[in-house]
């Protein structure tokens, strides 16, 4: 009877399972004025200010993401430019936030100076850095988002409606100012979702004749953007322009369009520096790209830095994205490396192996 | 009971009942063609059947686990493992794709072997066992990586593998309906197939018959793993790699593909065809509600409930008999 149970219970978790995995992330929003204001705030870290030698705690929501790795690698990087930086301690939370509080409680026992992270869930884990700051260890969000809580002190931030509007204006630019075009966004509610579509609609009130016929979602995965270009392939026999700024994700994309025999008259929006899309780029001569830093680590690290240091930081530091024009993708893909890498400034024996 | 214990010819509602996938799958296409005259074009169900190449491989294997009673979800991680692996040995250059295709299929099959050693000698659940083995997977993947999805495709594996049949077929989408094909023969004609059908329909029974219980539940699981890693080669072919987690959340929708295809969670009954139908069916309720242009929150509604009718009008069909 028991097993008749689970066998019903398992089919009916496996067959739920397969429509509503997609739907995991949580919504968030963003008040620009607001966030603006936060970011502006100076920090005072008097009380954070210790001296050396360091030790940096590093509690990561997942490894298992090459933007991540790179942003590690950029940690690293700059702590061995510092001689006061004794050790770098790396945990990694696997996507769990309960792991993570626990890794966030372990680098307290340990003592480290200073704590960088990325979370998986960030309320999730504010309690348990918040006891860091009460205990004097100083944090530093590296994840690219921003966080406006006592839990942390500083953030490295890359602004995702910047990101999106930049990517917009060259894109609409390149379209010639008219035409069908749909959107491909990452996780349905995420702020990069959120803030790149209301960036993009903000570039299109100003251009009246680029028709936005769908904003889609392939949640950062290059197979499902492929699938779903497909589909949208079939709903419309004219679409002029892709708004993708994720590469992942424009690599399936441009694929489907490939596979249709329809990329000939196609405006690809800019992508990211990830490198199958710069790879793509350089072969192409379309889209270019604009960057979601790396170096969100390392800026992360001097952050750190100061605030033990005892100097005033900024609540939220901007890390600017840069447009790169198609032209001179080939001095950022690396033709030899993985398309799941990054293109970044990180000396030789920094970059992953 | 097994399907090969009764005839299937025995009466139009035993012939209804053991293909009732076949007409919620009939339905669905009926269906989806008067709502879009997308999936009356040929090209299209090409695009279709080849999306659901890498899920459809993988749930072949699987097929042959649940029909006996077991479970495998390791084969979300052995395909992220897969094809990260294949890619690293392919390395970009298209002489090295016969190589890496046997290594990966050989270290699938092993990742199932340690799944067999382990169902057949430890009495623990294989649901929990091969959750175990998934998460050692997803470790070793991780290790293997160190984060990011090293290796590159040769771009000649990926033409191959998408180049259209007559403008049509993508040879993915022709390798998952002869691996299918070639499973339901062995699964139909073979002493091995039918030994899968006894024992899943009654273990101990089939162990007091003298029925060779481990060493048919041990090749099953080889079989699930070799056919997940096809899986994850499957995956490279289609798109390439992206990520060290390619195949996270494939076991769910390879259970949903089998579950909805007729197998039993219980064992003793089940078809490959069964598990292609399903998988099919997943596809285009997909594909239904992307190309109706449902905002994305209906569409998840929309696909779920899909999902619930197509299982609830099989079971009304299949399983009430």
């Amino acid at each position: 009877m028991r097993l008749l149970f689970l066998s019903k219970a398992l089919a009916c978790v496996a067959v739920l399972s397969a429509a509503l995995l997609p739907a995991a992330a949580g919504a968030q929003t963003t008040d620009r004025a607001l966030q603006k204001k936060q970011m502006a705030e100076v920090v005072d870290t008097k009380k954070f200010k210790k001296p050396g030698p360091y030790t940096i705690g590093v509690a990561a929501g997942y490894m298992s993401n090459s933007w991540v790795v790179f942003c590690l690698q950029h940690i690293r990087y700059e702590a061995s430019l510092h001689k006061d930086v004794k050790d770098v301690i790396v945990t990694d939370a696997a996507f769990n936030p309960s792991k993570q509080v626990a890794d966030i409680e372990d680098l307290v026992a340990k003592n480290v100076s200073l704590i960088i992270y990325w979370p998986v869930d960030e309320k999730a884990i504010q309690p348990a850095l918040e006891k860091a700051v009460a205990k004097g260890i100083p944090t530093v969000n590296a994840g690219g988002g921003f966080s406006y809580s006592a839990g942390t002190v500083s953030n490295a931030f890359i602004d995702q409606w910047a990101l999106g509007e930049e990517g917009a204006r060259h894109f609409v630019k390149d379209l010639g100012g008219k035409g069908k075009i749909f959107a491909m966004l990452p996780i349905a509610g995420t702020t990069a979702a959120v803030d790149q579509l209301a960036a993009l609609k903000t570039v299109l009130k100003d251009h009246p004749n680029v028709e936005l016929l769908s904003a889609e979602y392939g949640d950062w995965n290059r197979a499902k953007a492929k699938q779903i270009s497909e589909n949208l392939l079939q709903r419309y026999p004219k679409i002029d322009g892709v708004f993708s700024p994720a590469g992942q994700m424009s690599m399936g994309v441009a694929e489907a369009f490939e596979d249709a025999g329809r990329m000939k008259g196609l405006t690809m929006s800019p992508g990211d520096e990830y490198n199958g899309w710069m790879k793509w780029v350089v072969k192409n001569q379309k889209g270019g790209a604009v960057t979601f830093p790396t170096r969100a680590g390392q800026e992360a690290t001097k952050l750190g830095l100061k605030i033990l240091a005892g100097e005033p930081v900024p609540r939220g530091l901007v890390i600017p994205s840069e447009y790169i024009a198609p032209k001179d993708a080939a001095k950022f893909a690396e033709m030899n490396k993985p398309d799941d890498w990054w293109a970044s400034k990180l000396p030789e024996q920094f970059k992953p192996k | 009971m097994s399907p090969l214990a009764a005839s299937p010819w025995s009466s139009a509602g035993e012939l209804l009942s053991r293909w009732a996938i076949l007409c919620v799958l009939a339905v669905l296409y009926l269906v989806a063609i008067a709502l879009s005259d997308a999936f009356l074009e040929p090209v299209y169900v090409g695009n279709i059947l080849r999306q659901a190449a890498p899920v459809g491989i993988a749930a072949i294997g699987t097929t042959l686990v649940m029909i006996l009673g077991c479970i495998d979800l390791s084969i979300g991680a052995i395909i992220s493992f897969s094809a990260v692996l294949c890619a690293v040995l392919m390395a970009g250059d298209a002489r090295n794709v016969p190589l890496a295709v046997a290594v990966t299929v050989a270290v699938g099959a092993a990742f199932g072997a340690v799944n067999g050693l382990l169902v057949v000698f430890n009495r623990s659940s294989s649901f929990i066992l091969t959750l175990g083995t998934a998460l050692a997977i997803y470790g070793l993947t991780q290790i293997f990586s160190g984060g990011t999805a090293r290796g590159m495709v040769a771009p000649d594996f990926r033409e191959f593998f998408n180049h259209r049949l007559g403008d049509v077929l993508p040879v993915l989408a022709l390798s998952l309906l002869l691996l299918a094909a070639a499973v339901e023969i062995l699964l139909r004609t073979t002493r091995f197939g039918r030994q899968i059908y006894l024992i899943g329909s009654n273990r101990e029974a089939a162990r007091l018959s003298g029925l060779p219980v481990a060493a048919v539940t041990f090749a099953c699981y080889v079989i699930s793993g070799a056919f997940a890693a096809l899986g994850g080669i499957a995956v490279l072919a289609r798109s390439g790699v992206s990520s060290t987690f390619t195949g996270r959340g494939f076991e769910f929708d390879a259970l949903a593909a089998i579950v909805l295809g007729g197998t039993l969670f219980s064992g003793g009954r089940g078809t490959v065809v069964g598990t292609v139908a399903g998988t099919l069916v997943l596809f285009i309720a997909f594909n239904l509600v992307n190309i109706l242009g449902f905002n994305y929150n209906l569409q998840l509604v929309l696909k779920g409930a899909i999902i619930v009718v197509a299982s609830a009008a099989y079971a009304r069909l299949g399983r009430d008999r």
